[in-house]
């Protein structure tokens, strides 16, 4: 009889679907080179060395955030606390404007929010506005799922009305975060008050209706068991068996420092070759698994381009959301770092803009030399 | 110095793996469970600084001392006499020298992003063939410790190096992560400052690399090895 493992690589190799059984044996399989050597052979399948970064740019607007999520870093409950901040929409609309005036192009802005009691809903239309106003052909990829059910119920509106109104202000595709975890066992402990898990795919399935893409994540390593895990994934996998919407997968690493569960350890390095490893054979209807580098560290998000990742994500600047959680990551890489790290690996750099289309490849990239130290130790005195 | 070993400062990036990274963390692997068990260590460790200070816990096993501080401590004999029982570095002939009065070496080997596996195989080689006794090797990246070079030239350490018993990976030049990571590819003990309790990773302490006995034996669990403690006697104490 086949063993566990031989099983699954047989269902892969033939584009079977996998079962949460078989996901659950992937987490415990004790050798992680098996794991990670078979995901890389769907990621090669798919993408070959082909490896995806974008140019873009984060704006956090406001950190002031009615919800208690108890894994969160960056949140303050209220305006006037220490350390909470609200953009005017001069201000935020100053970042893009600094990248223009620096001659630093960016095919990409990300936003994302905390959930805040007191803005209107044109502050977000307009600051949609005004970005496009200052650079027309700019993707914005803004408002988690978790945003959006918030200003449905705060506004009055369904999640197409809200949806659609951002989208005339601007907004073009939808980040994955909020997913979390979504089983409620968990989700009540940690997250108890925003959107459900099935409101977080009702959310995304309206887009998708919409004809909006956008990407989905999991948060792992806080207090979910490999079971939930796996649930997550396939959740995930069968909204995109119905909609087609999704275009990457992003598992986000806990990180234990500042919040309310910071005596939890936090994932380790082999977990998160695996959790990407594993990720990359469930969702085999997921095109792109992001191995978000700011989140994991420069050293694990190129490790895992050969467990399952095909892309960095991009050269980000100005990250607050995991910097407050304690990443050690800077928060800005120039595109020839990122491409220098993917040659590094043995990988094909790609510049994307954010629904994939190829922005540059081969000789249009431009490899950084490698940072070198003053003063070097050396073996050579062996001889 | 020998010009052929020197690093191409003009390199901009590695010459594509010629072996496959599973291949070749396969190979390591075995190597090290064919010599060791599937075990992963750990040792307290303690630093003796160019000052004369020690850095670690008063109880380590292992009390070291670099060899680029040797000469500001008067050399291995002052060391010794302070308290040091190893020597680490990368500085050939002062482990050569060291060693034969009775020192425990062990060999940072540097490595750079930017070489070429063939220069990383023919420093390998000519330190086999130096046959210095060396009690362990630590990877060391020198500039941007990337994980892959990091990784790789683990598993080379392990497979070109079959007269060093320990590849060590060091927590503090690589991170809990990485250094958890390098188990899989041919290590077998991690070196760290390990305390009995350590502050929460906030503020000034939010980046330290200490570790907990505890976590010591969680990331060797995590990377499948048993995970076991160096005593003083060198006696192992294994933690099922």
């Amino acid at each position: 009889m086949a063993t566990s493992f031989t099983r699954i690589r047989d269902k892969v190799r033939e584009g079977e679907p996998l079962s949460l059984e078989d996901g659950v044996a992937l987490f415990e399989h004790p050798n992680l080179l098996d794991v990670g050597a078979l995901a890389n052979e769907v990621r090669e399948r798919l993408h070959g060395g082909r490896t995806y970064f974008n140019r873009n740019l984060h704006i956090n607007a406001t950190n002031v955030c009615e919800a208690s999520c108890r894994f969160c870093s960056f949140a303050r409950l209220e305006e006037g606390k220490p350390g909470a901040y609200t953009m005017s929409h001069a201000e935020a609309w100053s970042k893009l404007q600094a990248r223009l005036d620096a001659k630093d192009p960016i095919t990409e802005i990300h936003i994302v929010n905390g959930l805040h009691p007191g803005l209107p809903f044109e502050y977000y239309t307009e600051l949609l506005a005004g970005l496009k106003r200052l650079q027309p052909s700019i993707h914005l990829k803004a408002f988690t799922a978790v945003e959006l059910h918030y200003y449905a119920k705060k506004y009055g509106m369904t999640y197409a009305e809200v949806i659609s109104k951002l989208h005339a202000a601007g907004m073009d595709s939808i980040p994955g975060g909020g997913a979390e975890i979504f089983a409620a066992r968990v989700r009540k402990k940690i997250c108890d008050d925003k959107c459900t898990g099935d409101e977080w795919l009702e959310v995304h399935r309206t887009a998708h209706k919409l004809g909006l893409r956008s990407n989905c994540t999991m948060l792992y390593g806080t207090i979910e068991t490999i079971e939930e895990r796996v649930d997550h994934m396939l959740q995930l996998r069968a909204l995109q068996d119905e909609t087609g919407g999704f275009q990457t997968f992003i598992p986000l690493a806990f990180h234990p420092d500042n919040n309310a569960l910071m005596k939890l350890p936090g994932p380790t390095g082999v977990e998160d070759l695996r959790t990407y490893a594993v990720a990359r054979l469930l969702l085999h209807n997921i095109p792109h698994i992001k191995a978000y580098w700011i989140m994991l560290g420069v050293k694990t998000a190129q490790t895992a381009l050969w467990f399952g990742a095909d892309d960095l994500d991009g050269t980000v600047q100005e990250e607050r959301i995991y910097h407050m959680a304690g990443a050690e990551t800077p928060q800005v890489m120039r595109p020839a770092e990122i491409v220098r790290i993917i040659q590094n690996a043995g990988r094909t750099p790609v510049e994307r803009d954010t629904l994939y289309n190829v922005v540059a490849e081969g000789d249009a990239l431009v490899s950084d030399k490698p940072f070198r130290r003053d003063v070097r130790r050396s073996l050579e005195v062996v001889t | 110095m020998s010009a052929d070993s020197t690093i191409s400062q003009d390199a901009a990036v590695t010459v594509p793996p010629a072996e496959d990274l599973f291949s070749l963390a396969r190979r390591a692997n075995a190597a090290r469970d064919a010599a060791l068990g599937r075990r992963g260590t750990f040792t307290r460790s303690r630093r003796l600084l160019a000052t004369g200070a020690w850095r670690g816990p008063r109880d380590a096993v292992l009390s070291y001392v670099e060899t680029a501080d040797l000469a500001a401590l008067g050399g291995w004999a002052a060391a010794r006499e302070a308290g040091a029982t190893a020597l680490v570095g990368a500085d050939v002939a002062a482990l050569r020298e060291a060693g034969a009065v009775g020192a425990r070496l062990i060999a940072h080997l540097p490595f750079r992003s930017g070489e070429s596996e063939t220069d990383r195989l023919a420093r390998l080689r000519a330190l086999a063939a130096a046959r210095l006794p060396l009690w362990g090797v630590i990877p060391t990246p020198e500039g941007e410790p990337y994980g892959l070079d990091t990784l790789r030239f683990t598993a080379l350490c392990r497979l070109e190096l079959p007269g060093v018993a320990h590849v060590i990976a060091d927590v503090e030049a690589l991170g809990p992560r990485l250094a958890q990571m390098s188990l899989g590819f041919g290590a077998d003990e991690l070196l760290a400052q390990i305390m009995s309790e350590r502050a929460l990773r906030l503020g000034d302490n939010a980046n330290t690399t200490v570790l907990t006995r505890g976590e010591a034996i969680t990331l060797i669990k995590g990377a499948g090895l048993a995970p076991a403690e160096r005593l003083a006697n060198d006696q192992l104490e294994e933690h099922v």
